[in-house]
């Protein structure tokens, strides 16, 4: 099936795997407000129309949704873009950075800009505060011309308004087969587009879209499991995992079996922000079974002395650096963690090491694994609404010039910059110079975070990294399910906004990390739990059923 | 406000032509006085002038912003701003008074501020006379210089320090682990022990600098009433309660007064930083609950309406302080 096919049968609708057991239940109450729920037929004409283009045969091809990997780089880059896109213009833009902030207008802009034939100035903002500055941007109208709002920020912003207000609309330009003069834009999967919609209009560009992503997987340290003999683990129920972490924990030895990893018990367990009960009633994630037994798990791993000291303290910071020294063997983390510059700094603390990941299991070992599916990208930029049509139409040839699919001219431009400033290309493919380090795309995200196409995994000098990633996709993307409510961008009213920020269980001290400390019982967490019922949750819950009830009636759920 | 009343009158008067003897008097007042304010102004005006930049970063950054304080009245929208978001009236603070969590934060934080001024108060005072009695300035200079440093640490830096030292993983517990201690206490992690913890990081970090102040006070002393004292023989410790303890005493009261001030406010970010580690049982004070709720869950007026209870039982507890200050005679704040 292609990935075309795959999209039309399911619509790029809400819940269509767990469309089944729905059925049974039909919510009630709640406005049927702006929710974003659109119905299939309107959802096929705002959504640009999709193209497939693949410029390089992948090593390892797509499965279900999977990306696909490239063991080596192409050695004839495709031009994609005939022409200087830009016409001049003059672009401010801003963008989340992790990491050190480089200097603006440096020699990889400088160079980005002329191919572009206009100037969009990136200014990135550090990433660990960007969430509270977002809001003194839209609410004194100081946005820039271009700016990426990660999905996962927009709740407190009351996004499907602020859409309305400061966003462009891009429906008028991109909808349906519109997007054909942009064939770049048009190559980015639906699911990534549909990310962008917001009260039945298309506003956002998607970056870095994937047909499989899951918000976390677990990961180990398969050199250091190698080295006390255990060689590849098979971890296939909870307790199957339990037994392996006594195996390897030493605290005598500065060594601890795990870092925190509830964010990824979701998956054993087997639940999603918002779900059907065995009696088919909505409910949230923190009103399910297996919240509570993951917590009582996560509980007693705490106290049997298997998780690092720094994680119990909640010091994450330097989780990536204990990791990496082998104080901590298993860890839960994004799919991003697994890359090239990931084996690049690891190896750089021990030659040996290794990053793996275990394949999804069931808590109960019986069963078929399931992981509910994240959006196919949470990371997506505006417009503003100040531009003139003259001035978006220049941007939209800009966001087809920065969509260059892997094994493209562009691309290679995007993500290393110019050959031998940025970049050196030998047998291993492109090495970053110490200043493409600094600068360039595949180092730090600026240009990538307004637009970006499919993910490919590709790592330059590491193939080996790139297979083992490849393979595992490839195994476990099956597990994946579209939740309720998928890529549904739900416009909350005001007076439920407080209760629709799950604040007792979202903040890094929440109820569930103070149970699993064993500083809050399951019964303090019930009534943390009845409390946000009564102060919202109820209201919001009947809010859902609301649009659950809608989607019903338009045939998106 | 006498001078203001006068003119009013005298204007009045002015105005009305009625010209009796008594007003006629008053409006001469005014006048004088009028002359007087002018004649001070001329005489105080590079100072005035000094004064400015102050007075006008304190009016742009200080009292400019408070004026947002409004939308704890209101149940502020991000997009209507404060001009259109609708008003609700003290439904906020309603909310504010039946919130177990705030309840819990409120006394939390007098809590806190309380094991922290009885701990840590005297320490300042105590290392200032201990330096002060030292001879050697070369090895006064030296104990000041190193002790003084961590007040220029920012918290992150502290509680990171400390970690290292007394977390799970630093230099103590690991040094435990190697010798058969198999589960050793986690001082960074206990809430139980939490106040004492946060009290230490507060002592190293900022008792140095605190003693500056009370190194002056005692740098005022007179030697001529501590030699005088040794003659007549008394001891050090004798000189120490009747000279130099009472030397320190309107300082003590001062600072005593502004620490009251802070006792809602103190400790943000240090709380913030350790609030994971020890769970908001024992960290949650009312400036992280009026971050958490107000920036953190967009809750805005709500963490308005913590804030501005804040503030003004601060502003209450200061003018208790100093008028407590006045009835036993001291300064305070200003003199009566």
């Amino acid at each position: 099936m292609t990935r075309r096919g795959f999209l039309t049968t399911t619509a790029g609708a809400a819940g269509a795997v767990a469309a089944a057991p729905l059925l049974a239940a039909c919510g009630s109450g709640g406005a049927p407000a702006k929710t974003g729920a659109v119905s299939t037929s309107l959802l096929e004409r705002i959504l640009p129309k999709y193209k497939a283009s693949s410029l390089v045969k992948p090593d390892y091809p797509s499965i279900a949704g999977s990306s696909p990997a490239y063991l080596s780089y192409p050695t004839n880059l495709v031009r994609t873009v005939t022409g200087i896109p830009g016409s001049g213009g003059s672009y401010s833009a801003i963008t989340p950075l992790w990491g050190t902030i480089p200097s603006a207008n440096n020699p990889f802009d400088q160079a980005v800009n002329s191919a572009l034939g206009a100037t969009v100035s990136v200014a990135p903002a550090n990433g660990n505060n960007y969430a509270t500055i977002l809001p003194q941007l839209f609410s004194g109208n100081k946005l820039p011309d271009w700016i990426q709002v990660p999905t996962f920020w927009a709740p407190p912003l009351n996004f499907g308004q602020a859409a309305e207000d400061r966003l462009a609309d891009l429906t008028p330009y991109l909808a349906g087969s519109k997007i054909n003069q942009y064939p770049n834009l048009a190559a980015i999967f639906s699911d990534g587009w549909q990310a962008g919609i917001w009260d039945d209009k298309l506003y956002g560009f998607p970056s870095y879209t994937a047909g499989f992503n899951v918000g976390y997987q677990l990961y180990y340290r398969a050199d250091i499991l190698d080295s006390l003999g255990v060689g590849t683990p098979n971890v296939t129920s909870i307790n199957d995992l339990w037994d392996l972490a006594q195996q390897v924990n030493d605290p005598k030895g500065k060594r601890w079996a795990m870092g925190d990893i509830f964010g990824y018990l979701f998956q054993p367990y087997n639940y999603a922000s918002w779900m059907l009960d065995d009696k088919g009633n909505l409910i949230t994630m923190y009103e399910s079974d297996g919240i509570i037994e993951a917590m009582n798990w996560m509980a007693k791993a705490i106290k049997a002395g298997f998780v690092h000291p720094d994680q119990v303290a909640g010091n994450y910071g330097n989780g990536i650096t204990e990791f990496y020294s082998g104080q901590m063997v298993i860890v839960s983390d994004g799919m991003g963690a697994w890359n090239a510059a990931d084996a690049q700094k690891g190896q750089a603390s021990n030659k040996k090491y290794t990053r793996a990941s275990f394949d999804f299991f069931t808590a109960s070992g019986s069963g078929t694994p399931q992981i509910p599916l994240e959006a196919a990208t949470a990371w997506t930029s505006y417009l503003n609404k100040s531009l003139t049509a003259k001035q978006i139409e220049e941007c939209l040839r800009i966001a087809n010039y920065l969509a260059a699919p892997f094994g493209s001219y562009e691309y290679n431009l995007l993500n290393y910059g110019v050959e031998g400033v940025d970049y050196t290309a030998g047998s291993a493919g492109p090495q970053l110079t110490s200043n493409g380090t600094k600068y360039a795309g595949s180092s730090v995200s600026t240009y990538n975070f307004l637009v970006s196409p499919n993910n490919a995994t590709y790592n330059a000098g590491y193939p080996q990294v790139t297979k083992a990633c490849a393979t595992w996709g490839q195994r476990n993307a099956k597990s994946g399910y579209q939740p309720l409510f998928y890529e549904l961008n739900v416009t909350v009213p005001n007076s439920l906004s407080s209760a629709n920020a799950f604040t007792p269980f979202t903040q890094t001290d929440n109820i569930m990390y103070e149970v699993a400390r064993g500083r809050a019982s399951i019964a303090d967490y019930q009534s943390t739990l009845a409390t946000w019922k009564r102060d919202g949750g109820n209201k919001l819950k009947s809010f859902y059923e609301g649009v659950l009830a809608q989607q019903k009636k338009l045939g998106t759920a | 406000m006498s001078t203001a009343t006068g003119e009013h009158r005298g204007s009045a008067v002015a105005e009305s032509g009625t010209g009796s003897l008594s007003a006629t008097g008053a409006t001469g007042a005014v006048r004088r006085s009028r002359r007087r304010w002018y004649v001070r102004l001329r005489r105080d005006r590079t100072l005035l002038i000094m004064c400015l930049p102050a007075l006008v970063l304190l009016g742009v950054f200080g009292y400019a912003p408070m004026l947002g304080l409004v939308m704890a009245f209101q149940d502020y929208d991000l997009y209507d701003g404060i001009l259109h978001s609708p008003w609700v009236g003290l439904a906020n603070f309603q909310q504010l008074f039946t919130d177990p969590g705030f309840l819990h934060a409120f006394l939390n934080t007098l809590m806190l501020f309380s094991v922290q001024l009885v701990l840590f108060f005297p320490v300042p005072i105590a290392l200032a006379i201990l330096l002060d009695s030292l001879l050697s300035r070369r090895l006064r200079a030296l104990v000041q210089a190193v002790v003084t440093l961590p007040h220029f640490f920012s918290f992150v830096l502290v509680v990171t320090i400390f970690n290292q030292v007394f977390g799970g993983a630093g230099v103590l517990d690991t040094y435990l682990r190697s010798h058969g201690v198999t589960s050793p206490f986690d001082f960074m992690t206990d809430p139980g022990t939490f106040k004492f913890l946060v009290t230490s990081q507060l002592i190293w970090k900022e008792a140095g600098w605190s003693m500056i102040v009370y190194l002056a006070a005692l740098a005022a002393i007179s030697p001529s009433l501590h030699e005088a004292a040794a003659v007549d023989g008394a001891g050090y410790w004798r000189r120490l309660r009747h000279i130099t303890l009472p030397g320190l005493k309107g300082i003590t009261v001062l600072l005593l007064i502004l620490n009251l001030g802070y006792a809602l406010t103190f400790g943000f970010e240090q709380m913030l930083i350790q609030l994971t580690a020890v769970g908001p049982g024992a960290a949650q004070v009312i400036t992280t609950f009026s971050y958490e709720n107000g920036i953190v869950a967009g809750n805005y007026s709500y963490g308005a309406a913590a804030g501005l209870f804040l503030g003004v039982t601060s502003v209450i507890l200061i003018l208790a302080a100093n008028k407590v200050a006045h009835l036993f005679g001291e300064d305070g704040l200003y003199r009566k």
